[in-house]
């Protein structure tokens, strides 16, 4: 088992990271009851192992016995059938899954199943709360049609159902339902946090972790535990007994995006941009996210920069990250991107050297 | 243009030397020998004519020749006018004359046609010049500025009145040129040159026996020639494509002149090359011959035609030289109502014989034309449509195919000795069988052709010469299978009526009783249009064929098509060839004649070319034009034809092509919409796929790159914000914004990239690629869904709940580092059982072990597996299978295949390895064989192959119990739908034939996770 999951604290009194947020969500819901919660924040932050650890606490150690089902479900739209495939991870007391998955037939999803499922009351064994909890993964990438859909069914089955639901970033969750849920904020850990953690983790295992190398795989995890414990692990498996100075090693995906940030800077041209997209297209297609993509690779360039380019280069980042999310076409934004950072470097080139 | 400043120099030039020959007291001599030693020059040149060249060297022509020579070494020989006058020019003061009047070859042949009338083969090519300075005495002139150009159109005109050539000749000369300082000078010559002039006006009486030849061999020319459709696929791109302006001139400025093109030009594609020089009355053909005038070619690549032009002394022209041809006969296009009326004719007269009315009195000849037969008919009555009006009214009309029309002839003249005996009851079946077998005749008869080549018209006409009453049965008649009820066949389906058609016989009754009646035949027509409403049609047909008493004729457009596949076995079949360009001009020219039309014939060839064969398309076409003006003139033509071809499909890829190329820049803007909604999603995707490959036109002279830089980021970023527009018109609906999506996505970016394309790497066509998001788009696809079972796996393992987000970013380089590290440095054993268990407590299959390797791989990277040996590869294999066991399962399609009680279904699937195993429950020894053979197989194929490991593995991992587990329970298990659910579902997921044994493994382990991967 990978440390990151071996180590993972179970109970909120476990919890390592945000102790100050797991101690409230235990008091939130001795007195048996709890509202809608919406727990947002970064990647490899603890959101998860969070709320895992409030349904064992909720509903002791028989929430941690779950079952996967990936089944079609039958919805009728109108005058069509359609047949929506999901993926749910269930117990006898939570729903968990991602209505994101169903894509843009996800409003079906959200208005068909998750109200099929809130209005069920759970059968009401001893000592059973009377809710059942659904647990909804990636909410913000949930369409607005969705979103909407969602807000009146969690007001009118909340008699039946408490919803958890679980996104990076709250600003993509449309007002109304951030209003009807408690907001939890989990942040990223900060370094030392995660340098500990690593201690901890490394004590347990009774491996000697060089302080030095803890802060820079914190440091290169930028700041996402996950991130940083499975790199840790991987160092330990390249490399044991650890030296001071070893390299962490990046996963093949940043070797790759350092890669094509190299290729960008060496030449700037339509052939080299054509290049770049092969390569741009080969990240994607290994379904590494675009949006990590254009972050991971701006940073590459920007340690390539000269700090008068930087701001330039941020900024259009940012446009086409922002161009991104609401076009369909990937690739189309990335390369634009590229090809906008290859005329603004090539003109800096030419006006520096000549 | 540099060319156009040689010539301005040449006006200015001109005169003097004229005064300068003048002052020569051999004036008449001097212009002689001049254009004596033109065409020897020329003859020289091209020809080789020694005799010519002896003949020059009379006078004071002498000096120019020798400079021509001189020139002539300089620029090598293929260089022809244009060249001459640029080195000419430079050598400033260099005898002007003789670079000047260069003689199409065709002229030459002329020349030489002409030599029986003189009486030594010495003088014969001198007189000849003198013959062109005689008529050159209004035109020589012209002579200066634009050589050939004017030498043909005065030939043109004296062919058209011979005997009033002084006048007439002359006043044409001076209407078309306004090249004034030479019309000036020229009338000086007649007067100072009486003799030449003499000779000139001599010749009116000589030429019209010169001239009529000259013509004649032009009509040979062109009669000859027609055939332009010269292979130019393989021709390269012209390396100044679209930069240089394309001159206009008058639209005889090269009448009668016989072009090859040759090579690849310097800046027009060989069609627009074609093009021009129709549409200024040349002709276009396609290998060199004697008629050739000229060899149109810019780099003398020494090719076939090359040498052949050479052996024949064909001239050689370059693009520069042929723009300069055209350009000057600009002026004549001011006067272009004389011209027209000019040329009109006399083209005509050459080329067809058709007998022409008088140029100014056209209306004149439309009723001069009535009492001809054809036109009778034609002119006045009731509008008719000329594809019906000027249908062949005999076989012999029929353009082209005469084999298949006397084929038909035949079988039809045959048909009623192989099947027409009527047939005696009871020996039906078997004598119609002897018949059609013993002799191997069809029954029947198929035409195929593409449509307008005439074969309905055929079939018409041979049934109706021989005496066959024709029935015609088409697409717009209900073919149906009729019914065998023939009262329901009364009321009017024709389906029946054929049915009886064949079956009876018919009959007339007169006053000596009854007689057999005419025979008939059965004309179907369009059977490949059978579909849909004629369910049946072509079996019936068949059926209708086997029983007919009547020949049958059926008729179609495409024989390959399938539904006509069984009619061919009982068809004779007929395949009809598409006329030649030439046979359908020939009939077009009668046709145009007897309506009064009148139209150049390289302008009716054009039509016949873009129809394609298709004469019907062609005559309304021909029809529909006739309606704007009763002459119709080789630009309207093309432009009509072109704006018309318009209107067809285009692809995306010439659509994509049309945008970004150099033609891009002149489309209009409704233009370049209309080729992004040639097919709004792949357009786009094409311009994104090729718009890198693009040198903008406009950026080729910024050496830094710079420019082309910011353009591709320009192109990049209007394309990506097409993309979130066509995102808001699928989402939304918002198909108003169509246009500004065909604007963001295709047309911004290639009026950005437009110029030139070429390829990054070498070795491939320079071709727009397909686009490639396609591909990767659908390879993202899978590996999505390969992800997502892995995902499921690790979220049923219980022991983490990644996103799948994270899964790739996080996870899947540890994983496999675990992996591959411990498979690389571990001792086998040790690393195979830590990899298992790894692989167990995550709950991932085998097929999640080749996810994670599939979806780390990149391109120019080393693959993860690389030094890991096959023996630890196999042993892994081996090992997860034998532990299989020990999983533990939560996800439905992790269920290793289970003895589960319930009732056994039938296997739908024609599994060999199932098969084998279920009988393995009977008899195990023979799985034993089995395995060993397979595992056999394995060891000496490929070590990289796990398959045989797989099944081996897998059959021992199989109790002999465990067997008897059937698909159908196993789906039930994987969809969790229990016991009861149906095996259909996972019965239709599972491949019905899995070419590798591994695979049917795999799809037996978890089908639904088999489906993904496919």
């Amino acid at each position: 088992m990978l440390w990151v999951d071996k180590y993972r604290p179970h109970t909120l009194d476990k919890v390592m990271v945000h102790p100050q947020e797991a101690q409230h969500l235990k008091n939130l819901i001795a007195q048996g009851d709890c509202p809608h919660l919406l727990f947002y924040g970064p990647s490899g932050a603890g959101k998860k192992t969070l709320i895992m650890a409030l349904l064992r606490e909720m509903y002791g150690p028989g929430a941690e016995k779950v079952k996967v089902e990936n089944k079609p479900w039958k919805v009728e739209a109108g005058t069509r059938t359609l047949e929506i495939e999901l993926t749910t991870v269930a117990s006898n007391y939570h729903v968990e899954f991602s209505p994101s998955d169903a894509g843009f037939q996800d409003r079906y999803v959200v208005q068909e199943i998750i109200k099929d499922m809130a209005k069920s009351r759970p059968l009401d064994v001893s000592g059973i709360k009377g809710f059942k909890v659904l647990v909804l993964n990636e909410v913000d990438k949930l369409s607005r049609e969705a979103q909407h859909s969602l807000r009146r069914t969690m007001e009118k089955y909340s008699s039946a159902c408490r919803l958890i639901l679980c996104c990076n970033s709250a600003s993509k969750v449309i007002e109304a339902i951030r209003s009807r849920c408690l907001n939890i904020r989990i942040s990223a850990p900060a370094k030392e946090e995660i340098v500990s953690v690593l201690q901890h983790v490394a004590k347990k295992e009774n491996l000697q972790l060089p302080m030095g190398l803890a802060g820079r795989i914190a440091l290169q995890s930028n700041r996402n535990l996950r991130a940083a414990l499975l790199s840790f692990e991987a160092c330990y498996v390249q490399q044991y007994p650890f030296s001071e100075n070893q390299a962490v090693q990046a996963t093949d995906w940043e070797q790759y995006v350092a890669e094509i940030a190299n290729d960008i800077v060496t030449e700037q041209s339509p052939k080299r941009l054509f290049q770049v997209r092969g390569k741009l297209y080969e990240l994607l297609s290994n379904c590494i996210p675009p949006e990590i993509i254009l972050k991971r690779l701006l940073v590459e360039l920007m340690r390539k920069l000269d700090s008068e380019l930087k701001r330039e280069v941020c900024h259009w980042a940012a446009h086409y990250e922002h161009r991104m999310q609401l076009g369909q076409k990937a690739i189309f934004h990335l390369e634009a991107f590229v090809a906008k950072f290859m005329s603004i470097y090539k003109r800096f080139l030419i006006a520096t050297f000549g | 243009m540099s060319a156009q400043a040689d010539i301005r120099k040449w006006f200015l030039k001109k005169p003097d030397h004229s005064k300068d020959k003048n002052e020569n007291s051999t004036k008449t001599s001097t212009d002689e020998e001049g254009t004596g030693s033109k065409y020897k020059k020329e003859s020289k040149f091209f020809a080789g004519g020694s005799a010519v060249a002896k003949n020059s060297t009379l006078s004071a022509g002498d000096k120019s020749k020798l400079k021509l020579e001189k020139k002539s070494t300089d620029i090598g020989k293929r260089k022809s006018e244009v060249g001459v006058n640029g080195a000419a020019s430079q050598d400033n003061g260099t005898p002007p004359k003789k670079p000047r009047m260069v003689i199409p070859a065709g002229d030459e042949s002329k020349v030489k046609v002409e030599t029986p009338r003189g009486k030594q083969p010495k003088e014969s090519p001198s007189k000849p010049p003198s013959a062109a300075k005689g008529r050159g005495n209004g035109k020589f002139v012209i002579v200066e500025d634009d050589e050939d150009l004017d030498y043909n159109n005065f030939e043109d005109n004296e062919a058209k009145t011979p005997s009033k050539i002084p006048t007439s000749s002359a006043g044409r000369g001076r209407g078309k040129p306004p090249v004034t300082p030479d019309v000036k000078s020229t009338p000086q010559k007649p007067a100072q040159t009486p003799t030449s002039t003499g000779r000139g006006r001599g010749k009116p009486s000589t030429d019209p026996d010169g001239d009529t030849k000259p013509s004649a061999g032009r009509g040979r020319g062109r009669g000859g020639g027609g055939f332009g459709g010269a292979p130019w696929a393989s021709q390269g791109v012209p390396p100044h494509k679209g930069e240089k302006d394309v001159p206009q001139g008058a639209e005889d400025a090269l009448a009668g002149l016989t072009f090859v093109i040759s090579g690849t030009l310097d800046s027009l594609e060989r069609e627009e090359a074609e093009v021009l020089v129709k549409s200024h009355g040349g002709r276009i053909t396609g290998s060199v011959s004697k008629k050739t005038s000229y060899l149109l070619c810019d780099d003398d690549i020494g090719g076939l035609k090359s040498r052949r032009a050479k052996e024949l002394g064909v001239k050689f022209l370059t693009e520069d030289e042929l723009f300069e041809m055209i350009k000057a006969s600009k002026p004549k296009a001011t006067t272009s109502k004389t011209v027209d009326s000019n040329r009109a004719p006399s083209t005509k007269g050459t080329a067809a014989g058709v007998s022409v009315a008088k140029p100014s009195k056209p209306e004149t000849k439309m009723k001069a034309l009535p009492p001809s037969s054809k036109s009778g008919r034609g002119s006045g009555d009731a509008w008719q449509a000329w594809p019906a009006k000027h249908a062949p009214k005999t076989t012999v009309d029929i353009i082209g195919n005469q084999g298949i029309v006397k084929q038909l002839r035949d079988w039809l003249q045959s048909w009623e000795a192989n099947f027409g005996h009527p047939v005696v009851k009871g020996g039906k079946g078997k004598k119609r069988v002897a018949a059609s077998t013993s002799t191997d005749v069809k029954k029947a008869v198929l035409l195929s052709g593409t449509p307008g080549i005439g074969k309905t018209t055929t079939a018409r006409l041979v049934c109706k010469e021989l005496g066959y009453e024709t029935l015609e049965v088409n697409a717009s008649d209900a073919r149906g299978k009729s019914d065998s009820n023939v009262k329901k066949g009364m009321d009017g389906r024709t389906a029946n009526t054929i049915k009886e058609m064949v079956n009876n016989e018919s009959i007339c009754f007169t006053g000596k009783g009854l007689v057999h009646a005419q025979k008939s035949a059965l004309i179907m027509d369009e059977v490949d249009g059978m579909s849909g409403g004629d369910r049946g049609g072509v079996a019936d047909l068949i059926a209708s064929i086997k029983s007919s008493r009547v020949p049958i004729i059926c008729i179609c457009n495409d024989r390959y098509s399938q539904k006509l596949k069984s009619l061919l076995n009982y068809c004779l079949v007929l395949n009809y060839r598409k006329p030649t360009k030439q046979q359908m001009a020939k009939r077009l020219t009668q046709i145009a004649k007897s309506e009064g039309l009148q139209v150049a014939d390289n302008t009716l060839e054009e039509i016949a070319e873009r129809s394609n064969g298709d004469m019907r398309t062609s005559l309304n076409q021909l029809q529909y034009m006739s309606l704007r003006s009763s002459a119709l003139s080789f630009g309207d033509v093309h432009a009509r034809l072109v704006a018309s071809a318009k209107d067809e499909a285009i692809s995306p890829f010439s659509a994509a092509e049309k945008l970004l190329g150099f033609d891009g820049r002149n489309l209009r803007m409704d233009q370049r919409v209309d080729m992004h909604m040639a097919d709004p999603d792949l357009v786009p995707l094409i311009v994104q796929e090729n718009y890198l490959n693009y040198t903008p036109s406009a950026a080729s002279k910024d050496s830094t790159g710079l420019m082309h830089m910011d353009r591709a980021a320009h192109a990049a970023m209007s394309i990506a914000e097409g993309d979130i527009v066509n995102g808001q018109i699928r989402r939304r609906n918002q198909w108003q914004l169509s246009q500004t999506s065909a604007f963001l996505a295709s047309i911004i970016p290639a009026a950005l990239m437009q110029g030139q394309r070429k390829e990054f790497e070498g070795g491939r066509y320079n071709f727009n690629r397909f686009p490639a998001w396609l591909g990767k788009q659908s390879n993202y696809k899978k590996k999505v869904r390969l992800l997502e079972d892995v995902h499921i796996h690790l979220l049923a393992s219980r022991i983490c709940e990644p996103t799948r987000e994270s899964i790739r970013l996080n996870y899947v380089p540890v994983l496999l580092l675990h992996i591959t590290h411990s498979l690389r440095h571990l001792p086998k054993d040790e690393a195979v059982d830590h990899v298992v268990n790894l692989m167990n407590e995550y709950s991932l299959t085998q097929e999640d072990y080749e996810t994670l390797l599939e979806v780390s791989e990149f391109k120019g990277h080393p693959d993860p597996l690389e030094g890991i040996q096959a023996a630890v590869k196999s042993a892994l294999t081996r090992t997860y299978k034998s532990r299989i066991q020990e999983r533990v399962v939560r996800s439905a399609d992790l269920l290793p295949p289970l003895a589960l009680p319930g009732p056994k279904k039938a296997i739908k699937k024609p599994k060999r390895l199932v098969l084998e195993t279920e009988e393995a429950g009977l008899e195990s020894e023979e799985i034993k064989d089995a395995e060993v053979l397979l595992s056999d197989q394995e060891d000496e194929g490929d070590e990289e192959n796990e398959g045989g490991e797989n099944i081996e593995s897998l059959l021992s991992s199989y109790g002999t119990a465990k067997v008897s587990l059937d698909r159908g329970d196993e789906a039930k298990v994987t969809k969790g739908r229990g016991a009861a659910g149906k095996s259909k579902a996972s019965d239709s997921k599972t491949p019905a034939k899995t070419p590798r044994k591994n695979k049917q493994e795999t799809s037996k382990a978890t089908p639904s996770s088999a489906k993904r991967r496919k």
